[in-house]
């Protein structure tokens, strides 16, 4: 199982930072998932073991999602944190100056690609990545499937990543 | 709607694909297995879905730093807002690991020095794999990591704690008519009554606040105004460097995990992890190379056995270890 978690351990990081949207959180999880696996010790598993460490990964995630509110907390605190760095001068730029100015500006050509974008797409795209609504919160708000507001966001996504730099 | 606009390769096109299905709340295990096999069956899949991870986190960045774009609304009125994630409680839990380290405290050298106009000053001082808690007289507690060294000096306006190489977690009993004053290096650090972390090692200064308002002052000039760091935030200097300090964020329950037995890192290089364990245990470990000193780890070790330790090392970055009855030697792989 050690040896497989090696081999599987890149891949497993890049399911992690999709769904936690956090480097770091990645590399947390990743480390807790080597304990559980090492815990295990050799134990004769059925296969290669790939679908039990999957297994062993997707119901950490899962853990670590429900534990969000903690996330969504911490964010609320950075946002707090950061009106106030940049608020007051004797607390260092957090963000620079230049990298929210630089941020914005991104984000306003990206708004206007969005823009650009069928009305349908840009919605299910605003509301998913902007408002940062589920997928199923975004297709209820839509009023369509779940699948649709997928390959929305997928459609929009790929549109932004061929438009901007 | 032209076609130019979906112009990515195919690869790029299937790797938002994933990215957006995994993003979802419905993924399964069978999910993982085929976008492993994806992933498996071309170097340019993982390319490309990195590539397209990179843009959608920036993306996700970039909001946030509009999001933070500031109202202009009162500093103070905002500043209650500022909430430790869990209450800041006071921890004195000590972990399956802390309790190893413990069982090397030999107890603490005290060394007292000659009082000066009658203000008494006490050099405390820990050795390697020992930790103390120093209950100073006034409420306050300082919690030392191992191989570290400091002064405390209480006088009447003010008490004072010099920091050699050293890193320590304060507990500081509130007195306002005598600030609590930390020196390190050339760095200031004055507060009130707060919790805080404070690290001086080979020449770099990082104070971490848990609770309280602290103002650091990293080697300012006398007329600048100093940071004013709240619970979560972090500052980090270079000794001898002018207007180098960085403000960071950090997760409050992470400040001063190092009293129960984690070492978290965010970016350090194994360098630093190194230097870290080697003021745990007694057998050295030494680095081969400089590829291998400047391999940067983020996440969190937790302190046991030293073998142990260095196998989840190998385990975490690209390393091959040797170990030695007098030392352990990690190589780049």
């Amino acid at each position: 199982m050690i040896r497989l978690y090696g081999e599987k351990r890149a891949n497993l990081v890049r399911v992690f930072a999709a769904k936690l949207r956090s480097a770091c959180e990645a590399e947390d999880l990743i480390q807790d998932l080597y304990l559980k696996v090492q815990a295990l010790g050799d134990v004769e598993v059925e296969g290669d073991g790939s679908a039990l460490l999957f297994r062993m990964a997707h119901n950490l995630m899962l853990d670590r999602l429900r534990s969000q509110s903690r996330a969504s907390a911490r964010d609320e605190g950075w946002r707090s944190l950061q009106g106030e760095a940049l608020g007051d001068q004797q607390v260092a730029d957090m963000p620079s100056a230049e990298e929210v100015v630089a941020g914005r500006q991104r984000l306003n050509a990206m708004m206007t690609a969005v823009d650009a974008l069928p009305p349908q797409v840009a919605r299910a795209f605003k509301l998913h990545k902007l408002e940062g609504l589920s997928h199923a919160d975004t297709a209820v708000a839509m009023g369509v499937s779940r699948s649709s507001v997928e390959k929305h966001v997928s459609a929009a996504l790929k549109a932004l990543m061929a438009k901007l730099p | 709607m032209t076609r130019a606009q979906t112009d990515i390769d195919a690869e790029m096109a299937e790797a938002v694909d994933w990215l957006v299905r995994l993003q979802g709340e419905t993924v399964t295990e069978r999910d993982w297995l085929d976008f492993d096999a994806w992933l498996t069956a071309s170097p340019a899949h993982a390319q490309a879905y990195d590539a397209v991870l990179t843009f959608d986190d920036r993306l996700d960045l970039d909001r946030r730093l509009a999001q933070a774009e500031p109202t202009a609304e009162p500093l103070r009125a905002s500043a209650g807002k500022v909430v430790p994630l869990r209450p800041a409680r006071r921890v004195w839990i000590w972990s399956a690991g802390a309790a190893i380290a413990a069982a090397f405290v030999a107890g603490a050298v005290l060394l007292p020095a000659s009082g000066l106009l009658g203000a008494h000053e006490t050099t405390y001082v820990t050795g390697v794999g020992e930790r103390r808690t120093v209950a100073l007289e006034d409420g306050s507690r300082i919690e030392m990591n191992a191989a570290s060294r400091m002064t405390v000096r209480f006088e009447r306006h003010a008490r004072r704690v010099h920091l050699g190489d050293a890193q320590a977690f304060f507990d500081v009993a509130r007195d306002s008519s005598r600030p609590f004053l930390v020196s390190a290096g050339d760095t200031q650090v004055r507060v009130v009554g707060t919790q805080f972390d404070v690290r001086h090692r080979d020449g770099q200064v990082a104070v971490n606040v848990q609770r309280g308002l602290v103002e650091v002052r990293p080697n300012l000039p006398r007329d600048a105004a100093p940071f004013r760091l709240r619970p979560g935030q972090a500052l980090s200097h270079r000794k001898g460097q002018r207007a180098d300090a960085r403000v960071s964020t950090v997760a409050v329950e992470e400040v001063g995990g190092w009293r129960q037995g984690r070492l978290i890192y965010r970016d350090q290089p194994l360098s630093q992890i190194a230097g870290d364990m080697n003021r745990l245990f007694p057998r050295p470990v030494k680095l081969a190379d400089a590829d291998a000193a400047n391999l940067r780890l983020s996440g969190v070790l937790i302190v046991d056995d030293q073998d142990a330790m260095v196998d989840r090392l190998s385990h975490l970055l690209p390393v091959r270890t040797t170990t030695t009855d007098d030392a352990i030697l990690i190589r780049a792989r």
